[in-house]
Parts: structure tokens; sequence; C-alpha cells
């Protein structure tokens, strides 16, 4: 099972404990496990904190498409059983990877409700909302609403998102998708006691109409997690990107390391020598929508250390900052500070690790 | 071939345009309006279909009157015909509110075979609303599309997906929504199809100076939507605050170097030398 699926199921196993409490109810954690011969993820999903779990085994499901895929979750959400005390879920959790963040998107389009996306914080509490179409303007408190924070682009705002009723329309579930690497998984306890819910493979022909005919592994990705030394550029480069880059891919090669980029360069749009624009790729973003990486060293080379940066970072052996401000926040996450236009202190240090070099060499 | 591509104006984040606050939050006010930077290669899709395969490309976008600029932006691409969606009720959609929208536009276009859309907005990047725009039409739906084809006989198409680290092959019916990846490539084979692609885009970037000619303004009553299921009163969702993200406590105790400091370069190189071993 996915780390991302793991750690889902553990915050939402804290949520719904918290929210039974609160509420005096005794509300369900439910799984959906779609795929073939996946059986004994429906038992690892109770282990990892799950009451209930919908499972659909067909050799049809086997590779991930949309349009099946969406049509059974919906049909699980809406399943009438005995035991089902509720029309819809209250709350839905996807995790935030390509696959499925298009999921959630269609989901949540059959299901007609509120989507939130990349979030990394969530909270159950009752809302107070003034809202000029929702509440006519005057305040009322909504009961049970899930608070889905998410980080925007500068990692510097959170935005709390609500899904909330209009007078017309009960919006359920209130959805998000969820970052992986966020929450922690509950560790496994083959003791928890949950109830497997076979649903049946029940889909027109129409659904299957997308034929996946082939796959293949892609050779050149760049893995910035195998190596000892990254440095990475920021938007501390922006007065000449490309002298910047430039510096930056320098360093790293001298120290036999590799290039990465914050989000801020990712985004900047820069105009760069030709040779260089290849640079400029999300594969070497890190950050909390990109790269995590725990390098020996990393040296963060014009970045001011947004939360969603340093979540990509903060676990390296040595960090080492070159910032012409002392008090950005990457102050606090370092372990060398050097003050200094990027410009002038790169240059100054590759020819001291020249120097060093060539010290060693004719030392040994 | 009838195609359509919804596009979006959004901030401009390039370095030079885009305007920060004192605390690194957007100022938008400042800030210019363009059209989303990801919604050019839905555009290159878009033409790529109608050099191989003929055709017709309506360009839509929902926004306030000022944002018909995005629309000429897009012509600037190509476009045969613009359509911008203004209208106040359409205000503060969410995506689902805003696919809503859009879908009621293209079915009032009618006939459309394949829907182009960018992948993720630079403002909002939920990448949801080109997907949620698909289910409520009934499109096939492929999203991360590197490369694309269409068969207009059998009125099928292929499409090479980008999943993390490989590539996924898949072919299905049209109609079709289809998402571009950011590292969506056009393939033209030969020399008929660029010489008509040259011809394509010379005359758009003529139609672009005069784009209001081609434009065409739709508001809610034009659309015939429910006023319950689109803007701010047909948004499940709201944004309740926006807050600071607090700065992490300190973690680290920073040793303080001054880069003009050439024993301070010293020092910081002694350190990054060593860990080599």
């Amino acid at each position: 099972m996915a780390n991302v699926s793991l750690e889902m199921l553990g915050e939402a196993r804290r949520l719904m404990d918290k929210y039974n409490r609160d509420y005096s109810e005794q509300e369900s954690v439910v799984a959906v496990v779609l795929g073939h011969k996946v059986e004994h993820l429906a038992l690892e999903a109770i282990a990892r904190g799950a009451d209930i779990v919908y499972l659909t085994d067909h050799p049809e499901l086997e590779d991930l498409r949309l349009q099946p895929y969406t049509k059974i979750i919906a049909q699980m959400s809406l399943s009438k059983e005995a035991r089902k005390t509720y029309d819809k879920p209250r709350y839905f959790l996807f995790p935030a990877t390509n696959n499925g963040r298009d999921l959630s998107s269609t989901v949540l389009a059959e299901l007609e409700s509120g989507l939130a996306s990349d979030c990394n914080k969530l909270y159950i509490q009752d809302a107070n909302i003034s809202h000029r179409a929702k509440t006519d303007g005057t305040p009322r408190v909504f009961s049970r609403i899930l608070h889905m924070k998410r980080p925007d682009f500068s990692g510097y705002e959170w935005s709390t998102i609500l899904c909330i009723d209009s007078p017309k329309i009960d919006y359920h579930p209130q959805a998000c998708s969820v970052i992986p690497g966020s929450f922690k998984p509950l560790a496994q306890d083959p003791n928890r006691k949950g109830q497997v819910i076979r649903h049946p493979f029940n889909l027109p022909i129409e659904d299957l109409r997308l034929t996946i005919t082939g796959r293949e592994k892609l050779l050149n990705a760049i893995d910035l997690s195998s190596y000892n030394v990254i440095v990475a550029a920021g938007r501390g480069i922006s007065k000449n990107p490309s002298k910047g880059i430039s510096l930056c891919l320098e360093l790293a090669r001298a120290l036999g390391g590799e290039l990465g980029l914050s989000r801020g360069v990712c985004t900047a749009q820069y105009t760069l020598e030709p040779s260089l624009a290849q640079y400029i790729t999300e594969a070497r973003q890190i950050g909390e929508t990109g790269q995590t990486v725990k390098p020996k060293f990393y040296i963060a080379v014009g970045i001011s250390g947004a939360i969603q940066h340093k979540k990509g970072m903060d676990q390296a052996d040595r960090i080492i900052a070159i910032n012409t401000d002392t008090e950005v926040p990457i102050k606090d996450f370092c372990d060398v500070f050097i003050q200094g236009d990027l410009f002038e202190v790169i240059p100054k240090l590759l020819e001291q690790i020249k120097n060093g070099k060539k010290l060693e060499a004719s030392v040994n | 071939m009838n195609y359509v591509v919804v596009t979006k104006g959004v901030p401009d984040f390039r370095h030079g345009k885009v305007v920060f606050k004192e605390d690194n939050t957007l100022n938008r006010a400042a800030t210019p309006t363009v059209m989303n930077p990801n919604d050019f290669l839905a555009l290159e899709a878009a033409l790529e279909a109608k050099v191989k395969y003929g055709g017709t490309v309506h360009v839509i976008s929902m926004g306030p009157p000022p944002y018909k600029k995005v629309l000429q932006e897009a012509m600037s691409r190509y476009a045969d015909k613009l359509y911008l969606l203004s209208d106040p009720k359409f205000a503060a959609a969410d995506t689902l509110a805003t696919a809503e929208a859009l879908s009621a536009a293209v079915r009032k276009i009618g006939n459309i075979d394949v829907i182009f859309s960018g992948f993720k907005t630079a403002d909002g990047e939920t990448g949801q609303t080109g997907p949620q725009t698909a289910w409520k039409m009934g499109y096939t739906l492929a999203t991360h599309v590197m490369e694309f084809s269409i068969d207009p006989q059998l009125k099928k198409f292929n499409a090479t997906r980008a999943i993390t680290g490989e590539v996924e092959f898949t072919t299905g019916p049209l109609p079709v929504l289809v998402v571009t990846d950011p590292g969506f490539q056009s393939q033209y084979k030969n020399a008929t199809q660029r010489l008509n692609l040259l011809d394509l885009q010379a005359q758009t970037k003529k139609r672009a100076q005069s784009f209001e000619e081609f434009l065409t303004i739709w508001n809610a009553n034009d659309l015939g939507v429910d006023e319950w299921k689109v803007g701010i009163k047909g948004s499940p969702t709201i944004v309740d605050s926006v807050d600071p993200i607090p700065r992490a406590p300190s973690e680290r105790k920073a040793r303080m170097l001054i880069g003009t400091n050439l024993q301070h370069i010293q020092e910081a190189v002694q350190i990054l030398l060593r860990s080599d071993q």
C-alpha cells in the first residue's frame, strides 16, 4: 500500500476519534480499495485504521482508469445497505498524486460536492460563517465542518477551505486531496477489528471505453535523492538568472553534487541562455510539491526558506544558506549562514575549493 | 472537426512583472494579468490538430470584461473564434462552478470533438477544472498528455500520458477532453504540415490585432445556466481565511559568516570539503 494511503488512514483515524468524542457519535473510517488481486490491501487498511473497507477486485480494474474507478467509488459512496445510517460520506480524502488528484476531481464532479486540493492540515469543528451567498450575509454556525488548509504557491500563506451547504443544496462529502508526507500513519495493528464489504463490479461497457495499450519506463529521470550535495537556486538569482544558474551548476559540480531549484525559480519564467534553459524543470524542484532530499550537504542559494521549501530539505545533514538578508526564515534552520551576494560569494567559494583541492593533491 | 480550448487569466508571475508584498505574499492588485502559461500547450495541441485534421478552434475564457485581453493573447498563439463568459453571477467560482459554466458554453457552441485544457493554473493550482468539465460533458478524459493524435474516420484518439516514472499509451473514442502535460510536444512529420502551420500562425497573429471582431461575450442568461450552479452561489467550497504560515521554530543554530571575509569563506569551504569523504 502506498505510503500516502497509510498516512491518510492514520489522519482519518485521528480525525474521527476526536469527532466521535466531540459529537458523541460512533461514525467510521471507511477505506476504498479498487484493483486486481488487492484483497490483502483491504486487510492492511483495517490494521492501519479503517473500520470498514469497500472492496472491488476485478481484472478490469488492474490499471487505474478514471471512468470505471470514478463510477465505482461513487457507487460505494451512495450505496444503500441496512447497516448504513447515512446517505453520503461526510468527508472524503484522496492522495495528491497525479492519479489521486484526477480521481478526486471526477469523483467530486460525480457526487456534485466540494473539493480542496493539496492540503496538509485538517481538523473538524463547527464554523461560524457570514457569506453573502450561503448565509445572506448574516452569521450562522455550520456544524462538524472539515477545515482543509493548503499552503499557497509561495509557501508563506495558508488558505483554509471549507465546503459549506448553500441554501439550495446540501454539499457532502467535504473532500480534499492530501499532500504525501503531511501526516503520520498508525502503526500496524493486526488485532484491529473491521469489516470488508465486497462491492460488486457493475458497470456498463461504455465506462470501459478507454484502453491502455502499453507502458514504458522513463529512462532519464533526474533523481536528486542520490546525491550527497545539492546546490539549490532560489529567487535570489533574479537579477541575472543565467549567471545565477551557471554559478550554482559550477558549485554543484565542484562538490560532486547536482542542481536543485526552488519553486519560485520554476515559476518565474526567466529568460535564460539556451544552453541553461534545460535546467529549469519541475523535476529539479525541491519542496512540498516537488522532490524531498536528505543530502549530506544542502546549499540554499538565494532561498528565503518558506515552509513549503523547508519540507523538501530540512532533513539534510548540514544546511548552508547564502543570502543577502539575515532575517529570512532559513536562518533558523541552517547550520551555516553566509551573508553576502551570491554572485560574489560563489566565485570566492569556487576559488577556495580549487585551492583546497590543489593542496590535497600536492599533499597526496 | 471542432475544438475548444479553455483558458484562464492569472497573475503574471514572471520576474519583473510579479509584485510581492513585504511578507513575501502576492500583491494581486499590483500584478498584471496574463493567460495561464500552461494554457500555451493546450493551444499548441489544438493548433496541431487543426494542421493535421482541419476544423475550427474555439477558445473560451471565464472572467470579468478586462479579461478579453487574455483571449487576445490566446489568439496570438492560435484561435479562430473567441468567447468570453462574463457575468457578475460567474464571479468567485470554485472549480465545480467554473466547470458548470464552461460546459454550458461548450454545449452552446455545439459539436465539439476535442476540448483542450492546460494543466493547473498558476494561481489556483488545483488541476481540477479540466477533469470536472470533462465529467460534466460526459467526455472521455485523458490527462497528462504528452503526445496526441486523432483518427477522424474512426472517431478515435490516441494519447501518450505521463505517469510518474513512466509513460502510458491509451486509445479511446471521441469526444474527449485532453489535459496537456507541461511536457507536451506537438509532432509535425512533413513539409505540408509545417507549411500549413506557418500559414495558420501568420493568419492568427493578424487576426489577433483586431481580435474583438472574432469575440463573442456571453452572460449567464445567454448560457441558460442555473444560477445556483455557477459563481459564488454554485461553489460548494469557500476560502474561509488566509493566514500567514507560522515560521517554523528555530531548529538549528547557524554559524553566521560574512561573504566578504576571506577567512569566513575559507571556513565554509573547509566544512564543505571535509564532508567529501
